[in-house]
């Protein structure tokens, strides 16, 4: 049997087509007329407390710390896209992160065993909240007492901090652990003799990338890894360019002028004579000042 | 041993009914929009959990089998026996050799084949999408199954329970009331914290005896500990059949024995 179509039948059609279109012009319209209030120009305060979504959530608790979890994510994510800066998961500091405390703390009071936000709160926290951060963190550790990476992302808190002792006990303790790898007690002898050192925050940052499963504490470890391997190279091209200033009685103009110390030291140069940064960017010669300096396009920050 | 041979060849026939109507009824469609949502999830979480999508694919995948197989408990289950009244086919069932209770729990294993069916399709999806995501053979793919079938047991009590409200209430107070059963056997800790703390005796007798008289569900919900990997050891999981098949006998019983008293004239 054909079914023809009535009048009524493509007059109904075309409300509904002309009303959808309606209906998505309108709130495009009401969406850019949103005030700042609205349209995000403030953070929502979380209306709920971890323990009472907890109570509510009748058996979905690790949907909903899930849910917080990516929730955390996408704020951070953002804000850092609001910001237009292309800043790392440890440096936030500036950009008023005030609710991912309450996220995190949410998430791992849905779930304690979910071990991300911890790691998160380790990463990201010190820079907004260093009390949080510790908090949330030695929370983890209460309820997962066997989890030595806890440990290591305690001891990340207090070497940020500076707090070398406090460091060295708390991998000292992680390392006690069944199953913690040997570098857990490395760490702590490390802590104890050079805490402050390049290397220290070299094998700190090199473990970070090897245990982490989020890509973007992945990322943030690696650029971490090129600038302390950038901080060294720079190190040693001032000394080049002082050993040059001292036999030639002037700074270098040009990169082309160290070329020879450079073949010497297996550098590899750009077409004109600039050494590359560990990122494949070329260092920027700062004739006046006798220095260089990473270039601005490079992804290895400067300090 | 023959009449008793007899008797579940009455039931098996009523629960083949059962689950023939459900499937008639398009109750399993519900697996194509289970199936979509793990497909999306498999898809597009990876870019928006940090690496996290094989516990949020099992978080998502057990608690939407929980979800959906409520709604089924309680929506299928309360119309079980009320369609047939309504449809009058219930005189032409006891015209024949059919005892109630062999009825109600005919009707019962129909809806819990039906269940079956759904819980392990979906158990199926989520580890395929496991599979999908993990790029092979994931550790998880089989430890979920011991948390599938305690959400399965779950909904079994819950089915009894929909059931015996539905014995001797209209449909849409029986889902309610099951759905309160559902919500407050999940805060069943909480009953159990209120017995203790309060001082008033009668109060602590009446909430004690709430604790135990309703279904403990919250002892089943092993979702979140299964997306870690963990499994609950055999000693629990047996004891939790244990406590579901008796919890299930006595809900059918008062099942059967209200409606014994019913009066369908």
């Amino acid at each position: 049997m054909k079914h023809r179509f009535s009048k009524s039948d493509v007059l109904l059609a075309l409300i509904t087509l002309i009303g959808l279109a309606g209906v998505v012009g309108l709130s495009r319209l009401i969406d850019a007329r949103q005030p700042a209030t609205l349209a995000g120009g403030t953070d929502d305060q979380l209306y709920l407390s971890g323990s009472t979504v907890k109570r509510v959530s009748i058996g979905f608790n690790g949907l909903a710390a899930d849910w917080y979890w990516m929730r955390s994510l996408q704020y951070v994510g953002r804000k850092i896209l609001k910001s237009g800066q292309g800043l790392q998961l440890d440096n936030l500091g500036t950009l008023n992160l005030k609710l991912l405390a309450p996220l995190l703390d949410t998430a791992t009071t849905l779930d304690p065993e979910f071990m991300e936000p911890y790691e998160y709160a380790a990463i990201v926290l010190p820079g907004i909240d260093i009390n949080e951060a510790t908090r949330i963190t030695k929370k983890g550790i209460t309820a997962n007492p066997n989890s030595w990476r806890l440990y290591q992302h305690l001891g990340y808190i207090y070497w940020q901090q500076r707090d070398y002792e406090a460091a060295r006990e708390t991998y000292r303790e992680g390392a006690k652990i069944p199953g913690a790898p040997a570098w857990m007690e490395a760490m702590q002898a490390r802590m104890a003799a050079e805490g402050g050192s390049r290397d220290t925050a070299r094998e700190i940052y090199r473990r970070m990338f090897e245990q982490s499963d989020d890509p973007k504490v992945k990322e943030m470890a690696r650029t971490r890894l090129l600038q302390l391997q950038s901080l060294d190279e720079r190190d040693a091209l001032r000394r080049l360019m002082n050993g040059y200033k001292a036999q030639m009685g002037k700074c270098p103009a040009t990169w082309l002028e160290l070329a020879p110390a450079l073949r010497v030291l297996k550098v590899p140069t750009d077409t004109n004579g600039a050494p590359f940064d560990p990122a494949g960017v070329a260092y920027v010669l700062l004739p006046d000042k006798c220095d260089l300096e990473t270039d601005p396009k490079s992804k290895v920050p400067s300090n | 041993m023959y009449i008793l041979k007899k008797m579940l060849g009455r039931i098996a026939a009523i629960a083949g009914n059962a689950f023939r109507e459900a499937v008639r009824d398009r109750v399993l469609y519900n697996l194509v929009l289970f199936v979509l949502l793990l497909t999306g999830a498999a898809v597009f979480i990876g870019e928006l959990s940090g690496g996290q999508e094989r516990k949020i694919i099992v978080d998502l995948g057990l608690s939407a089998m929980l979800l959906f197989g409520v709604f089924i408990s309680i929506f299928v289950g309360v119309g079980l026996v009320y369609k047939e009244i309504e449809r009058r086919t219930v005189y032409t069932i006891f015209a024949k050799p059919v005892s109630r209770g062999e009825f109600l729990l005919g009707k019962y294993l129909g809806l819990c084949l039906t269940l079956l069916v759904n819980v392990v399709v979906m158990g199926g999806g989520v580890s395929l999408a496991l599979i999908y995501v993990s790029g092979g053979i994931d550790p998880l793919v089989i430890s979920i199954w011991p948390a599938i079938l305690l959400i399965y047991v779950e909904l079994m009590i819950l089915t009894g329970v929909a059931l015996l409200f539905s014995s001797f209430s209209s449909p849409a107070l029986s889902a309610l009331l099951t759905f309160f059963v559902f919500i407050i056997g999940h805060f069943s800790a909480d009953l159990k914290s209120l017995a203790t703390s309060l001082g008033g005796t009668a109060a602590r007798w009446f909430f004690a005896g709430l604790y135990y008289l309703l279904p403990n569900l919250a002892n089943l919900s092993y979702i979140t500990p299964a997306a870690h990997g963990q499994s609950p050891n055999l000693g629990y999981i047996s004891t939790a059949i244990l406590y579901a098949l008796l919890y299930i006998a006595v809900v059918l019983a008062s099942a059967t024995l209200v409606f014994s008293r019913r009066n369908f004239k």
